[in-house]
C-alpha cells in the first residue's frame, strides 16, 4: 500500500510550461529522467519519514517577476557584493556587485552562459535526485561565481533568494561556484520569502586544489513554504569546503548536501534546525571520502518543539583505498515538548581499513545537571532552560565568520528560544 | 548564618546523610573532611538544592529562613553559593555574558542597580585580577574546553562576582596545581569578611594551609564523627582518617 495517492499532478504541472532558454542538453537530460516519474512516497527508504502529501495537494504555478523591498536583508559587509533574485528571476536594481574584486566573476547565470559550461557537471555519483532534475529542467536564473587562481577574496559574497507568492508558485534557484586552485572565498546564501511556494534550489560547488570555500546557508523561508534543496560539492586535493546550513523557516524543508573529498581535502557539513508547530526539517547528507587522507566533520543539531519533527540521515562513505580517512559525525537533538519527534540515523559505509570514523547521535531533553548549575547561580528554572536552549543552538553559530550574519542569527535564535530577555548578547 | 539540625537525605532511596548537626556563624570558616563516599559532597549539594537528593528529615535555617522552602535559584539569590567539584560546560553562552546575567539576577533580587555591558566590563576586569584569570576566558563559552584548573578558577570568579554570604566550596583543590591553589586560596581569603562564612569541603588537608578553618569536622557514613579546631586537619594529614573512624566505632571520638 502506498501512503500517498499515486498520480499527483505536481510534476506534470511543473513541467508543462515552456522550457526556459539555454542549457538545452542539461534540461533535456533532466526531463528524460523525469518522464513518467512521480513524487517519492514514504515507501521509499530515503523518504520514509517525510510525507509529501501536503506538497502534492497544492498546485504551483510559474513564478512571475516581482519587486521586493530588500532593505531589511542588506548586510553591512556585503552591500557591494550581492546578487539578489526574486521569484527565481535576477533583480538587477536590488543587486550590487561594485565591490567585487577584479577577476572575480559574480553574475546572474542568464548573462553568463559562456562562463558556465561547468553547470550540471558536478555529479553526485548516482542518478540525480528528482528535485535536482526538476531544477535542471526549469530553473530560470541563478548565480555564477568564478574565483581565479590564488585569489583570496577579502569581502564575503551575498546571495539573496527572495520569494513573494500571492498565489502558490514554484521557484528553482540555481548556483554554480567555482574556485580555481588556491582561491579563497566566503559565501553567504540566504532564502527568504512570503506566501505559499515551493523553493527548489540547486547549488553546485567546485573547490580547486588547495582552495578554501566557507559557505553559510540560511533557510528562513515563509511559514507556509516548502524548501527542497540540493548542494553538491567537489573538493579537490588539499582543498577545504566548510558549510553550515541553518534551517529556521518553511513548513517542510529537506536538504541534500553532498560532498566529495579528494586526497587530503577537508570538508565540513554543519547544520542547525530550529523547529516548532508542525514544521518538518529533513537532512539527508552524504560525505564521500573518495580518496586517502581526507578529513571531515559534521555537527548537526536540531531543537524541536511543538509537534515538529526533525530527520537526519548522515551517510559517510569511505571508498576502497581511501586510507587515512578521518571522519567525524555528531547528531545532537533537543526535544522541547512531548509531541516533538526526531529520527536520526548515521550510515557509515567503510571500504578501507586504516581509517578513523566516529559518529554519535543523541536525542534528549536538557541535562538536569546543567540546569542545576545555572539555577545555583541564581537563574530561575525558566531562564536556565531558555539559556541552555539558546546555548545549544548558538554553539553552531559561534564559527559563522561574517559578523553581521552571526549577530542576526544569534538574535533570531534568542527570539526563538525565549532567551532574548536574558540579554546575554553583548 | 547556617543552622543544620539532624539533617537526613537520600538519593534514589539510599540514605546518604544520616543526621547532620552543624552551626556556622558569620565570620567563621568551617571545613568538612572525610574519606571518599562519606557524604560530604552530598551535604553541599543538598544545601545548594540539587534536585536528585531528597531531604528526608531535619531542618536547615539559612539567615533564619527555612532553606528547604527555597528553590535552588532563590537560595543563590539569597546569598548561598556552591563552588562545584565538577563545573558544567555550557557551549554557546559566553562566560562574560553569563557572569553579568548572574550578577544582575542577584542585584535585581537585592534591589540594587543592574550593570549594563560597559559597566560590567569595568567591574569584571577588577574581579579577574583577583583570581589571575586571563581576559580571553571571558569571551569563551562558559567552561567549555576549560582545563580542570581553569574551571575552578572560574568558580572562584563567580564567587567574587556574586559575593555570597555563605560559600560552600566542594573539592576546590582537585585539578589544581600548587600555584593555582595558592592563588585561589588567597582569593577566597580576601573575599571572606566578618559578615560572611565559608564551608570548605575537602578530602585533602592541603587546601587548609591556605584557607585556615576555625573548625574542622570529619564526616563519614553520613554523620559528623568528630569536630575540632584547625589542628585536627594537621592530625588528619599525619594519621589519615582511620583512627577517627575506629575511635568512633569504639564510641570514643567525640
Amino acid at each position: 500500500m502506498t501512503t500517498m495517492a499515486a498520480g499527483s499532478n505536481l510534476l506534470v504541472d511543473l513541467l508543462s510550461g515552456p522550457r526556459p532558454a539555454e542549457w538545452d542538453s542539461l534540461r533535456e537530460a533532466a526531463e528524460l529522467r523525469l518522464a513518467g516519474r512521480d513524487l517519492p512516497t514514504t515507501q521509499e527508504e530515503a523518504w520514509k519519514y517525510t510525507d509529501l502529501k501536503a506538497l502534492a495537494a497544492i498546485s504551483f504555478g510559474p513564478a512571475p517577476q516581482a519587486t521586493v523591498d530588500i532593505s531589511a536583508y542588506l548586510l553591512p559587509e556585503m552591500v557591494g557584493t550581492r546578487q539578489v533574485f526574486v521569484n527565481g528571476h535576477h533583480a538587477p536594481h536590488a543587486s550590487c556587485a561594485s565591490a567585487v574584486p577584479a577577476g572575480v566573476r559574480f553574475l546572474p547565470l542568464s548573462t553568463a552562459s559562456e562562463a558556465c559550461h561547468a553547470l550540471g557537471t558536478v555529479k553526485n555519483g548516482v542518478t540525480p535526485e528528482l528535485f535536482e532534475d526538476l531544477n535542471s529542467a526549469r530553473f530560470e536564473d541563478g548565480a555564477v561565481i568564478l574565483v581565479p587562481k590564488n585569489l583570496k577574496v577579502a569581502l564575503p559574497l551575498h546571495l539573496l533568494f527572495l520569494t513573494k507568492a500571492d498565489a502558490p508558485i514554484a521557484v528553482f534557484p540555481r548556483v554554480l561556484v567555482v574556485l580555481e586552485p588556491g582561491a579563497e572565498l566566503e559565501l553567504v546564501e540566504e532564502h527568504h520569502g512570503e506566501g505559499t511556494y515551493l523553493s527548489c534550489p540547486v547549488v553546485e560547488v567546485r573547490v580547486g586544489e588547495g582552495a578554501i570555500l566557507r559557505h553559510e546557508r540560511v533557510q528562513r523561508e515563509a511559514p507556509e513554504a516548502f524548501h527542497i534543496g540540493t548542494l553538491k560539492a567537489e573538493v579537490a586535493r588539499h582543498a577545504q569546503y566548510h558549510s553550515r546550513t541553518l534551517s529556521f523557516g518553511a513548513r517542510f524543508s529537506r536538504q541534500h548536501p553532498w560532498v566529495r573529498l579528494a586526497e587530503g581535502a577537508e570538508g565540513t557539513l554543519d547544520g542547525l534546525a530550529l523547529l516548532d508547530g508542525q514544521q518538518v526539517a529533513d537532512t539527508h547528507s552524504f560525505m564521500h571520502h573518495a580518496e586517502p587522507n581526507a578529513l571531515s566533520h559534521q555537527l548537526h543539531k536540531c531543537i524541536v518543539d511543538g509537534k515538529a519533527r526533525a530527520i537526519f540521515n548522515g551517510q559517510v562513505r569511505v571508498a576502497p583505498g581511501a586510507q587515512g580517512t578521518d571522519a567525524k559525525q555528531q547528531s545532537r537533538n533537543l526535544l522541547l515538548s512531548e509531541t516533538a519527534r526526531v529520527d536520526t540515523k548515521p550510515q557509515l559505509e567503510i571500504y578501507a581499513d586504516d581509517v578513523k570514523c566516529s559518529h554519535g547521535a543523541a536525542v534528549g531533553q536538557l541535562d538536569p545537571e546543567e540546569l542545576f548549575y545555572l539555577e545555583s547561580r541564581g537563574l530561575n528554572a525558566d531562564d536556565a532552560r531558555n539559556l541552555l536552549t539558546y546555548g545549544f543552538a548558538a554553539d553552531v553559530l559561534q564559527r559563522v565568520p561574517v559578523a553581521s550574519v552571526r549577530r542576526a542569527l544569534r538574535q533570531l535564535v534568542m527570539a526563538r528560544t525565549q532567551a532574548a530577555s536574558l540579554g546575554v548578547l553583548a | 548564618m547556617l543552622s543544620i539540625k539532624n539533617l537526613t537525605a537520600s538519593i534514589n532511596g539510599t540514605p546518604v546523610l544520616k543526621g547532620i548537626d552543624l552551626d556556622i556563624k558569620a565570620g567563621e570558616i568551617h571545613a568538612i573532611m572525610g574519606p571518599n563516599g562519606s557524604g560530604k559532597s552530598t551535604l553541599g549539594k543538598v544545601l545548594a538544592g540539587h534536585p536528585a537528593y531528597e531531604v528526608t528529615g531535619g531542618e536547615v535555617l539559612f539567615e533564619g529562613r527555612d532553606l528547604f522552602r527555597m528553590a535552588a535559584d532563590e537560595r543563590a539569590r539569597a546569598g548561598l553559593f556552591m563552588g562545584f567539584q565538577h563545573p558544567i560546560e555550557v557551549p554557546g553562552v559566553s562566560n562574560a555574558s553569563f557572569l553579568r546575567l548572574a550578577y544582575n539576577k542577584k542585584a535585581e533580587a537585592e534591589g540594587r542597580d543592574e550593570l549594563d555591558p560597559l559597566e560590567f566590563d569595568d567591574f569584571i576586569h577588577e574581579k579577574i585580577k583577583l583570581v589571575a584569570m586571563r581576559e580571553e576566558f571571558l569571551d569563551r563559552s562558559l567552561n567549555e574546553g576549560f582545563s580542570g584548573g581553569e574551571k575552578k578558577r572560574n568558580e572562584i570568579l563567580q564567587m567574587a562576582v556574586l559575593e555570597p554570604k555563605l560559600a560552600i566550596l566542594d573539592e576546590l583543590d582537585s585539578g589544581l596545581d600548587i600555584d593555582a591553589l595558592r592563588v585561589l586560596g588567597d582569593a577566597v581569603n580576601r573575599l571572606q569578611r566578618a559578615d560572611r562564612a565559608l564551608l570548605i569541603i575537602t578530602h585533602f588537608p592541603r587546601i587548609l594551609e591556605t584557607i585556615q578553618p576555625d573548625y574542622v569536622h570529619v564526616l563519614s557514613g553520613g554523620r559528623i564523627l568528630k569536630s575540632a579546631g584547625k589542628e585536627l586537619a594537621l592530625e588528619l594529614e599525619e594519621r589519615g582518617y582511620d583512627w577517627v573512624l575506629e575511635a568512633s566505632a569504639a564510641g570514643g571520638a567525640r
